[in-house]
């Protein structure tokens, strides 16, 4: 056992830290492969007049497998997120474990944002003082909460027109064709510019970062990312 | 026994048969096959027969032989149409006597044209509107009328849109009727619209709907008129529920008319299109001044490196 002890603190450099469990890699992974799969077979069906979407959607074999496509990957995405709503209270509950405070938002926000900018135009040297999540991270969270409701819901009056306007007014079909429509583009163009290019292709991370995936991250990238996290870690339990 | 010799001249044989039934078939790739009794053609034929009216105007006497050959009525013989004595005749046929000349045998689609809006129209003069062959000919000449289930037939399910599109997308000539909406592109951005497009197959997108499915095909009627299909939301749901099962006047009343939303029309969506484009152009704003800002740093931070 000493050993490897020994080995371990022989090679510090290497030392990996656990930042996400495995619940949280399978909600990550589930999110991402149905969200690309929604991207790619609802892109068409939005701008149906490009050649290119005539093409892709002949390579499905037609609008009738872009949409059953669309409709099962839909469900899954709900079911992610039933999953992460269940895994919470399961923490919370059964767990006891406290709540995820470092995940609400906060006036720090907003001051680490401010002081993100100066950085950016030079007023600072150094980046902002980052706890375990920094406000990108916490943007793109609560996104979801807002853009599920908003996309699954208006994607169920989409796929039931008939039965919802037997209960409901019948704008609401209207309003949930311009509301999935604009509302999906938000979000792919929020994902694929600020979420992909911060995640995995800034420097330090390029070509990708693969915390998410394998839920541990170097000390070093600790250090960098979530400087404030890695000092109240490593404050509990010292570096040998 | 066959020798070895006979084996290489039959083979010979068999190379010369493929070469002359391809030669043949080439060579008749495309020839008029056409029914011409009178042998019309010979004269008519010709691209530059023309003839000089009375009044001094020229019309062209040329009928299309390739036209005519693939055309559904390439078995009926040019008389049935333009008598036994064509040549008597001052004008044999014309746009608003058109109509009745194809009623004589299509008695059915005659009678329902002549209650339409179109065949109305035509009944007081107006040659602006479409008869027949505006719609069952690819270059509106009853020469070369191609049947509805033929995939280059205006008339075939996925290329009506179009078709209608010829007139009613003019909106110099829609604007004389009071007709503003733009309804083919409102058309190619409804589901029906898009289902049509990327319907991938020709039997996929023969189920789904196009103007005729709502609006009439041969009985078409004016919008306004209480006979219409589309007229007011009562009968509008009724045409929804004849794809739509359990359709109610609730699903009808969503639907924009071929025209953007406002306050006037429904209203709900006027508003949630203003909310979210708002939304998705600020968000977006502020994530590309984030991004351009990240990477002006980051580029500057490498090179000073």
């Amino acid at each position: 056992m000493a050993e490897v002890a020994a080995t371990l603190a022989s090679r510090e450099v290497g030392v990996k830290l656990k930042r996400f469990d495995v619940h949280q890699i399978i909600q990550h992974g589930g999110m991402a492969v149905s969200f690309v799969m929604l991207v790619i077979t609802g892109l068409p069906m939005k701008f149906n007049s490009w050649p290119v979407s005539v093409w892709w959607a002949g390579v499905w074999g037609g609008v009738g497998n872009l949409r059953a496509t669309h409709h099962f990957f839909a469900w899954m995405m709900v079911i992610v997120c039933v999953y992460h709503l269940a895994y919470l209270l399961y923490t919370l509950l059964i767990l006891k474990r406290p709540f995820p405070v470092k995940m609400l938002p906060s006036a720090w926000d907003f001051i680490t944002l401010f002081q993100e900018f100066k950085y950016f135009i030079g007023l600072r040297k150094e980046r902002p003082d980052y706890d375990r999540f920094n406000w990108r991270e916490k943007f793109d969270y609560w996104a979801i909460f807002w853009g599920i409701p908003v996309m699954a819901g208006s994607g169920f009056v989409l796929m039931y027109p008939v039965f919802v306007t037997q209960h409901l007014p019948g704008w609401l079909v209207t309003v949930a064709y311009v509301a999935h429509s604009d509302e999906a583009m938000l979000a792919l163009t929020w994902i694929f510019m600020v979420h992909i290019f911060f995640a995995h292709l800034s420097p330090g991370v390029f070509p990708m970062n693969t915390s998410i995936f394998t839920g541990k991250v170097s000390r070093e990238q600790y250090r960098r990312e979530h400087p404030k996290e890695l000092r109240s870690i490593e404050g509990e339990t010292p570096q040998a | 026994m066959i020798s070895k010799v006979k084996n290489s001249r039959l083979l010979l044989f068999l190379l010369v048969g493929v070469a002359v039934a391809g030669i043949f078939l080439l060579a008749n790739q495309g020839k008029a096959l056409a029914l011409d009794e009178n042998n019309c053609l010979a004269c008519h034929g010709n691209p530059d027969r023309t003839k000089q009216l009375s009044d001094g105007i020229v019309i062209s006497l040329y009928v299309d032989e390739t036209g005519v050959a693939s055309a559904a009525h390439r078995f009926i013989d040019c008389t049935d149409c333009h008598g036994t004595a064509p040549h008597a005749e001052a004008s044999p046929l014309s746009k608003l006597s058109l109509a009745e000349k194809c009623g004589t045998c299509h008695a059915y689609e005659y009678k329902q044209h002549l209650a339409s809006v179109h065949g109305q129209q035509l009944a007081i003069g107006n040659e602006d509107v479409a008869t027949c062959v505006d719609c069952h000919s690819p270059t509106s000449n009853p020469h070369s009328v191609i049947r509805v289930l033929e995939s280059n037939s205006p008339a075939y399910k996925k290329n009506i849109a179009q078709t209608c599109a010829r007139c009613h997308q003019n909106s110099e000539l829609m604007g004389n009727y009071g007709i503003v909406e733009r309804v083919y592109e409102s058309y190619m951005r409804s589901f029906h619209g898009k289902a049509i497009q990327l319907g991938a197959t020709e039997l996929s997108q023969l189920s789904q709907a196009t103007c005729t499915n709502c609006h009439g095909v041969h009985d078409i009627k004016n919008t306004h008129d209480p006979a219409s299909p589309v007229n007011g939301v009562q009968n509008l749901a009724v045409t929804c529920e004849q794809c739509h099962p359990g359709a109610g006047e609730q699903f009808a009343a969503g639907f924009l008319g071929h025209r953007e939303a406002s306050v006037d029309n429904v209203p709900a969506a006027h508003y949630a299109e203003n909310l979210f484009r708002t939304l998705l152009i600020s968000v977006i704003s502020f994530g590309v001044v984030v991004v351009v800002g990240a990477v002006t740093r980051f580029s500057i931070n490498r090179w000073k490196d």
